[in-house]
């Protein structure tokens, strides 16, 4: 009885400082004189606005043969430019139509620009996230090699990415990596990231196989198994378990480096946050709006690894 | 072809370093198919060190090691394959966790021997059985008890079909209470003819079952006898000391 009103009065104290360190955001905002404006932030997340559909160049609006989609003959002779959804039409069928003129308007939502952000963000993390994997297993069995040339190559490697700031890396293999293999900017990124996550992976797929006890190894061998096999089967399986947590963590973190894509004019979340704030005039809304949807990609990977990990613990 | 059971292992002037530790010394002795050898002798004499070179867990430096008529280091001997035909039990039991008892059985029968699915399932339900632990199949690791999990490690060993079967101190791991159920399952092994290298501190076991008593010390072999003779009568001071602290 005791500790349950204990363990209330501290959640209680919990809530109250979220609160005053919230209020104090407020308070500090109106010092300044901020007026907030989350209306002019929410058309760049998504624009519920109605959309005109402008006509490309000069010609003759008809109907289509389905008596619905409207066909825009241009003057010029080219393919007819064909309007198949639209709301509402604004010109009429058979009106002579100059480029820029408005044919039709449609009522759909459209994803704004920090949501596409936010999906280019998705879209390199997803991609480093599993070259990653993959390049760490890969140099992480390398380091604990009993051949010298493989394991002082990964060893090399680990020591190279670690002792080196990612924003430079990004840099090189954008700007060296990226000129002389000509590469683009979405691919540079995605293999500095990768190639930055990785030397982390290996370390922790190092110390994940290494925490395995030998016995286990060594039960494998005699039962025949060959070391890929015993590997594959016998260690990789347990240490992948005992590897989850730092392996979240590290990809964690992930998400919040690819921000750093965005200095070689890569449109991921924090990109788009820049611009939009250009434009919209609102820099406070829209920087609180893009941290909290880094927050929610990020809470969201590590609800996934957890319900990894619970699934994984059967044998426990 | 003589009468005469062959010889499934021979070792000749078998020599181990562990850097500088002389860890075997001039090891010679060989097991005959459907023998009995138990090994005994003080802690750190070299016992699982000469086990373990019988299955390649350890190369050695000098002599040879001819098992199951294969030249352990002739370049062309495939030690997977020979490790195929050695099973092994260790003192910690090293079950893999992640899978349950009858998976652990059936592991390397289906991925090394590449045995039919139905074929392996069935060998290995009865071995579980065989080792009295048919209802714990679906059991992992952690649900089982010292003397279940030794018992599962033995069934596991046996599930490749070995011609020899190496035990390292399978009961030292356990509670007394737990000895009995794991020397029985051996027991019965070796009633069925297996051949058999056990090290072992069970002088019951080694009087009662063993064939062969080996004592070493400090790496080297220094008595090799039937149990009768070893245990009533040592032929050897070191083996009479020995006796006198552990019986
Ligand atoms: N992997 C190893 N590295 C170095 N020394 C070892 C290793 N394994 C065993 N030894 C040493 O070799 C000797 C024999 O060990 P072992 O064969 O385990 O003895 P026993 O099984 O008879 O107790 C001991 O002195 C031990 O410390
Ligand atoms: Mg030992």
């Amino acid at each position: 009885m005791q500790d349950q009103q204990r363990v209330w009065l501290w959640n209680s104290v919990f809530v109250a400082i979220v609160f005053v360190l919230g209020y104090s955001i407020y308070l500090a905002s109106g010092k300044i004189d901020y007026t907030w404006r989350w209306d002019r932030v929410t058309p760049y997340i998504i624009n519920t606005e109605p959309q005109e559909i402008i006509a490309p160049g000069d010609g003759t609006l008809e109907l289509g043969s389905d008596g619905k989609s409207l066909h825009l003959v241009l003057d010029s002779g080219a393919d007819p430019f064909i309007v198949k959804k639209y709301t509402e039409m604004v010109a009429a069928e058979g009106d002579l139509i100059f480029e820029g003129d408005t044919l039709a308007t449609l009522n759909d939502w459209q994803i704004g620009p920090i949501i596409e952000g936010l999906i280019v963000t998705i879209e390199i993390s997803l991609y480093s996230l599993v070259i990653a994997l993959v390049l760490g297993l890969l140099v992480g069995l390398m380091r604990i090699s009993a051949n010298p040339a493989l394991r002082n190559l990964a060893i090399l490697y680990i020591e190279v990415i670690r002792g080196t700031p990612l924003l430079v890396q990004i840099f090189i293999m954008y700007f060296f990596f990226g000129t002389v293999l000509d590469l683009e900017r979405f691919t540079a990124g995605v293999i500095a990231l990768s190639v930055f996550t990785a030397a982390y992976v290996a370390e922790i797929v190092r110390s994940g196989i290494q925490s395995i006890p030998v016995g286990q190894m060594e039960a494998a061998r005699s039962l025949g198994m060959s070391y890929p096999k015993a590997m594959i089967y016998i260690i990789l399986p347990q240490a992948f378990k005992r590897t989850l947590p730092p392996l979240a963590g590290q990809f964690i973190n992930l998400i919040k480096d690819s921000s750093l894509v965005s200095v070689i004019s890569i449109t991921d979340l924090t990109k788009a946050g820049r611009e939009v704030v250009s434009g919209s005039f609102a820099p406070f809304e829209v920087w609180f709006t893009v941290a909290l949807l880094y927050l929610v990609l990020t809470s969201a990977l590590s609800w996934a690894i957890q319900r990894l990990e619970k699934r994984l613990s059967a044998s426990d | 072809m003589t009468n005469a059971p062959e010889k499934i292992i021979i070792a000749e002037g078998v020599d181990k370093y562990y850097g500088k530790l002389h860890a075997l010394k001039d090891v010679t002795t060989s097991v005959h198919r459907g023998e009995v050898v138990v090994i005994v002798g003080p802690s750190g004499s070299g016992k699982s060190t000469f086990l373990r070179t019988l299955n390649q867990l350890e190369k050695i430096q000098a002599g040879t090691l001819v098992v199951d008529g294969i030249d352990m280091y002739a370049k062309d001997t495939n030690i997977n394959k020979l490790r195929e035909n050695v099973g092994m039990v260790f003192q910690n039991f090293n079950l893999f966790p992640h899978k349950t008892a009858l998976e652990n059985v059936m592991l390397s029968p289906r991925i090394v021997a590449k045995r039919d699915k139905k074929e392996v399932e069935e060998h290995s339900r009865e071995l579980m059985y065989k080792v009295g632990l048919a209802e714990r199949m679906h059991n992992y690791p952690s649900q089982l008890s010292g003397g279940q999990m030794q018992r599962v490690a033995i069934a596991r060993a046996l599930a490749m079909r070995p011609d020899i079967m190496l035990f390292d101190e399978p009961t030292s791991a356990l509670d007394p209470e737990m000895v009995g159920e794991v020397l029985d399952v051996m027991k019965s092994l070796a009633a069925e003819g297996m051949t058999m290298v056990v090290v072992t501190h069970e002088m019951g076991f080694a009087r009662e079952v063993a064939d062969r008593v080996l004592f070493m010390e400090d790496g080297a072999l220094l008595v090799d006898e039937a149990p009768e003779k070893f245990f009533d009568n040592p032929p050897h001071p070191r083996l009479k000391q020995f006796l006198s602290k552990v019986l």
